[in-house]
């Protein structure tokens, strides 16, 4: 089986993609309508047409910035924001990458700059994933938590995904190089 | 581009067409108005020779050196050098 043009694995990889762009779509529905039932949960609560209680006594919502829910959920929600829409922006540029692959044009400076947006956005979301695992661990050092409950961070690197963005660092340019090659072939008299 | 293809000017002393080259020369059309417009970035030696015997001149005859603003820059950076 040949690995690009019509009917080849780069063709495969794009109907995966696709599905892919389409499945993260239906999460990022979903996680928009958490968020909006949870903003307006704590609405209701907030004007009294709800009682906390509902909800369960640990989970007391009208703390506010002292419970233990109200934390956790948006920094959580935001997390998975980021992350969602990081993989739309990853996911889409790759789906425009192997269109290319599958129509046999490999070499084109486009894809270049696909590579170097996917590189930049998974360093984003790298990044922002710290960033914010450390905001949830100061709010948790902050808040009481209840009997029983534990909060455990600790910080890991993800060497994979940084081998990942190395990787397509050096495959950005390399898909550059050979664009600038192909365009000074083609005009070669 | 600092070298220019004179084969508008060799056309013009030879009466000659673009379209009669090409034939001739059996490079496309596109590509010769490519290297008239000064687009290519190389040239074959099979296609300036080619050249060179459909138009009976020389390979100096086709090309000629105009320094481009880059090229000034480097000239001066060699002269500071040195």
């Amino acid at each position: 089986m040949k690995a690009l043009g019509k009917g080849s694995v780069a063709s495969i990889v794009e109907i995966g993609l696709a599905i892919a762009w389409w499945l993260l779509w239906i999460a990022l529905g979903g996680l928009t309508l958490v968020a909006f039932g949870y903003g307006a949960l704590h609405a209701m609560i907030a004007a009294g047409w709800i009682d906390a209680e509902i909800l369960g006594g640990e989970l007391d919502l009208t703390k506010g910035a002292t419970g233990a829910a109200w934390p956790v959920v948006v920094p959580a929600l935001v997390i998975g924001a980021i992350v969602i829409m990081g993989g739309l922006i990853i996911v889409g540029r790759l789906r425009r990458l192997f269109h290319n692959f599958t129509s046999g044009e490999p070499f084109r400076r486009e894809n270049a700059t696909h590579l170097r947006v996917i590189w930049i956005t998974m360093l984003v979301v790298e990044v922002a994933r710290y960033v914010l695992l450390g905001a949830i661990a100061a709010l948790f050092a902050a808040v009481d938590l209840p009997d029983g409950a534990k909060a455990d961070f600790s910080f890991n690197i993800d060497i994979s995904t940084w081998m990942s963005i190395a990787i397509l660092i050096v495959l950005a340019e390399v898909f550059r190089e050979g664009a600038r090659m192909k365009e000074e072939q083609e005009l070669t008299i | 581009m600092a070298i220019r293809v004179t084969l508008d000017r060799i056309l013009l002393e030879r009466r000659m067409s673009l379209t009669d080259l090409s034939e001739r020369v059996g490079v496309t059309l596109a590509n010769l108005s490519i290297l008239k417009t000064g687009k290519a970035k190389a040239i074959r030696f099979s296609t300036l020779n080619a050249l060179c015997r459909v138009l009976e001149c020389q390979p100096g005859e086709l090309l000629s050196y105009e320094p481009s603003a880059q090229d000034a820059e480097l000239e001066r950076a060699d002269t500071a050098v040195e």
